[in-house]
């Protein structure tokens, strides 16, 4: 270290400063340097536990996973009034028709980074198809390319679409896939057995 | 082991009046490995210190810029090795509670180690020292005596601490005190003209102040701020002002200023009541020679940073007081800072790409905007200047961990805008966020935080996320204020004094170019080695003599004040 009393000498110190730079000081700031990078040392993921099953909230701005690996058919039964959606097996949907509807569940997500599944009811057997139906899986499919919101318009009966027209960032997806998703969505949701409670009580068992 | 050939644990005594350099006393000083005693008096002091130097030789120094101050009194040159067990012991508890606080008496405590010797029957002969009254009081023998106490208690806290030393990074900060000496040593140059004037006048001027300023508000009565007649001014104005939890309206110094912000029509009120409050004329601290000196108190704060009193530093009161400020004959000053510091350290450190683009591009503020599509590409500060303040008070506040009520304070808009805001701040620098999650993250599992040259913070019993959060960006800040303030003194560059993220820097007019050339060099090549390196630009705003140095904040309020000054003084303004 110098003193700053002789300005004369400042190329000389330069000088002096730059060969210390060069030499393996231990003690030269440049060796000393510790890491700032948290992400790599800190080695924390986000564990996703919660995948809610739901239509788009009216003021959400939502996107739909585009890849076809992230969306299926299922059969579903619905209890309204709790507004719940409960997955049946294969195995039972001969023993049950009639109690559920099919369902496509698209995977998606919303401007704060929630993941939820939207189901959209498949047109019946019969062909019926209502326009709450039509104008959801229009919306669905429009999400995959933008940010939309729907809101419910009872006059029209069917959904009001909206698309962002500002250009908003692509979402951020989870790592996991899609059956790992269904599995956290619906691990209390899935109707396996016949004295299922949710059976139990279609059947007025309970 | 210590690699060093000699090991010098030293104390000076010394006479410290308000805003002089010190006046060394005395010099005790112990080499631990040969066990010889060094004793010296003033009127002993020669050319050199009375032990060997050079790089093999550790000098130690509890808060040693006192030390170091002496240093420069006497013309010693420099240790070129500086270990301050006060800085390390700050490090190693940064965070915690320090039952007997920091001082040399708190670390032995708080190491469980004999205090005898250090504070016993001290309090009056310091006293006697430190203000030059001890001649006739005290006898040389007793005050070396007294300085040798502390050396054998420094020894002895020495030898404990150094198991818990990262001795080369420790001596980098030990190095810093050399820098801080310096500065001390240097000081600001005051207008000491102005300054009489104003301590003369300063009793008047405020009961003229408030007429003048209040007649925009009528809250005051008398020299009395009126609450009632606040909340009547702010219910016709229609500011929404922050209550406290008892509903009664928040008047404190930090929600004055960011209210002031946010509504510019408050500044003024704020202006006059900090002078009111806080201004006291008598306590800035100006030697004879016209310099405001103060002791630094590096490393005080909880980010490592320097925290310098308020009331006696010339950069601690209202902005406009530091029109005080005013180059000597035929010298300038420089005030030069970085440009955007906390947001160009948060970008490099993170990595993230886009907000080292937005660094890059020389407004970081509107580049956040175009970046979140705000605004267009072709968007300028003058054709979208209230866009880009927005986006410049969220990039601001969010390396702080404000949340949407806070920023909607800020910015003076609805909550819901602030809410947008910091989701595009999120949505833009998305690794800038995990990052910044990871710092966080990191706290909480190792339970501590550190820099690039290893000053940690302790999360401690109840850690605050928002201030872990902020730390990589404040406490890498000061590292990198600190290698630059070494690289600059040592280049022999005068720098009166730091300014958080800034050097206030003196030279004469033909050596101004070279001096702002050297310093600024410094700030560039700190800003490399910190940041790994990604370099930080610097701005500078050059005061030469005969004007004064003028905060542009406290502009407007130095010209009211002068104005009121009896006419026959006015000149000197």
């Amino acid at each position: 270290m110098t003193t700053n009393s002789n300005p004369n000498t400042v190329a000389e110190m330069q000088s002096t400063t730059d060969q210390q730079a060069s030499t393996a000081d231990p003690f030269n700031p440049t060796n000393l340097r510790l890491s700032q990078s948290f992400v790599e040392t800190a080695g924390i993921r986000k564990l996703l536990t919660n995948v809610p099953v739901r239509k788009p909230s009216p003021q959400d701005f939502v996107r739909v996973h585009p890849d076809p690996a992230y969306r299926e058919n299922f059969p579903i039964i619905e209890l309204k009034d709790e507004r719940e959606e409960y997955i049946v097996v294969a195995d039972l949907v001969p023993l049950l028709i009639g109690e559920f509807v099919t369902k496509t569940l698209f995977t998606a997500i919303n401007r704060q980074g929630t993941v939820f599944f939207w189901p959209v009811r498949l047109p019946s057997p019969e062909g019926k198809n209502l326009d709450w139906w039509r104008s959801s899986r229009e919306a669905a499919e429009l999400a995959m390319k933008s940010w939309i919101r729907v809101r419910a318009n009872m006059n029209l009966g069917a959904y009001d679409i909206f698309q962002a027209e500002s250009v908003i960032s692509d979402p951020e997806w989870p790592q996991l896939g899609f059956w790992e998703l269904i599995k956290i969505a619906f691990r209390d949701h899935l109707i396996d057995r016949l004295d299922h409670p949710v059976i139990k009580r279609l059947r007025g068992q309970l | 082991m210590i690699p060093f050939r000699e090991i010098v644990v030293a104390d000076f005594e010394f006479t410290a009046l308000p805003g002089e350099r010190p006046v060394p006393v005395c010099l005790v000083a112990h080499e631990l490995r040969s066990g010889r005693r060094f004793r010296i008096f003033e009127d002993q002091f020669g050319p050199l210190p009375p032990y060997v130097t050079g790089p093999d030789v550790l000098f130690v120094g509890f808060y040693c810029s006192a030390e170091l101050g002496c240093y420069r009194v006497l013309r010693w040159p420099m240790p070129e090795r500086v270990l301050d067990p006060f800085v390390e012991f700050r490090n190693l508890t940064n965070g915690l509670p320090t039952p007997a606080g920091a001082n040399l008496l708190g670390a032995l405590t708080y190491f469980g180690l004999d205090t005898t010797g250090v504070a016993e029957n001290k309090k009056e002969m310091q006293e006697a020292i430190g203000n030059g009254t001890w001649r006739g009081r005290f006898t040389p023998g007793e005050i070396l005596d007294y300085c040798e106490g502390d050396v054998i208690a420094l020894t002895r806290l020495l030898l404990v601490m150094l198991l818990r030393i990262d001795l080369p990074r420790a001596l980098l900060r030990g190095r810093y005190m050399a820098a801080a000496a310096a500065m001390e040593h240097n000081g600001v140059p005051i207008d000491m003209d102005m300054l009489e004037c104003l301590r003369l006048n300063w009793t008047a001027i405020q009961d003229q102040l408030i007429a003048a300023i209040d007649c925009d508000y009528g809250v005051f009565d008398g020299r009395t701020f009126k609450l009632e007649r606040f909340a009547k001014y702010l219910s016709a104005a229609g500011i929404p002002w922050p209550r406290l939890e008892s509903g009664q309206l928040d008047l404190s110094d930090d929600t004055f200023r960011q209210m002031a912000r946010a509504y510019p029509q408050v500044a003024p009120l704020h202006e006059l009541r900090s002078s009111l409050a806080e201004l006291r004329l008598n306590d800035l601290a100006v030697g004879h020679d016209g310099r405001n000196r103060v002791i630094l108190s590096a490393f005080r704060a909880r980010s490592s940073r320097n925290a310098p009193s308020n009331t006696r530093f010339i950069f601690g009161p209202s902005v406009w007081l530091r029109g005080l400020i005013k180059p000597p004959v035929g010298c300038a000053i420089c005030y030069i800072d970085w440009k955007q510091q906390e947001f160009g350290i948060a970008a490099a450190l993170s990595g993230d790409p886009t907000m080292q683009a937005a660094y890059r591009s020389g407004d970081c503020y509107l580049a956040f905007a175009k970046q979140a599509r705000a605004v267009p590409a072709d968007a300028t500060k003058e054709t979208y200047g209230t866009q880009r303040e927005l986006y410049k008070q969220c990039g601001l506040a969010v390396l702080y961990g404000i949340g949407a009520g806070g920023l909607a304070l800020r910015v003076g808009q609805p909550r819901i805008v602030a809410r947008n805001l910091l989701q595009a701040h999120h949505d833009t620098y998305r690794i800038f966020w995990g990052w910044s999650d990871a710092a966080l993250d990191t706290a909480m599992l190792t339970g501590s935080l550190h820099t690039v040259f290893g000053w940690q913070i302790q999360i401690g019993e109840r850690p605050n996320p928002r201030s872990l959060r902020n730390f990589p960006m404040q406490a890498n800040g000061a590292e990198m204020m600190r290698l630059a303030a070494c690289l600059a003194i040592e280049r022999a560059v005068e720098v009166c004094a730091p300014i958080h993220d800034a050097f206030l820097i003196c030279a004469p007019f033909d050596r101004l170019e070279e001096h702002i050339v050297t310093m600024r060099a410094a700030m560039a090549e700190a800003s490399r080695i910190v940041l790994g390196g990604f370099e930080l630009g610097t701005d500078v705003s050059i005061t030469r003599w005969p004007d004064r140095y003028m905060d542009p904040r406290g502009a407007v309020m130095w010209e009211r004040v002068t104005s009121l000054l009896p006419q026959r003084l006015r000149a000197t303004a």
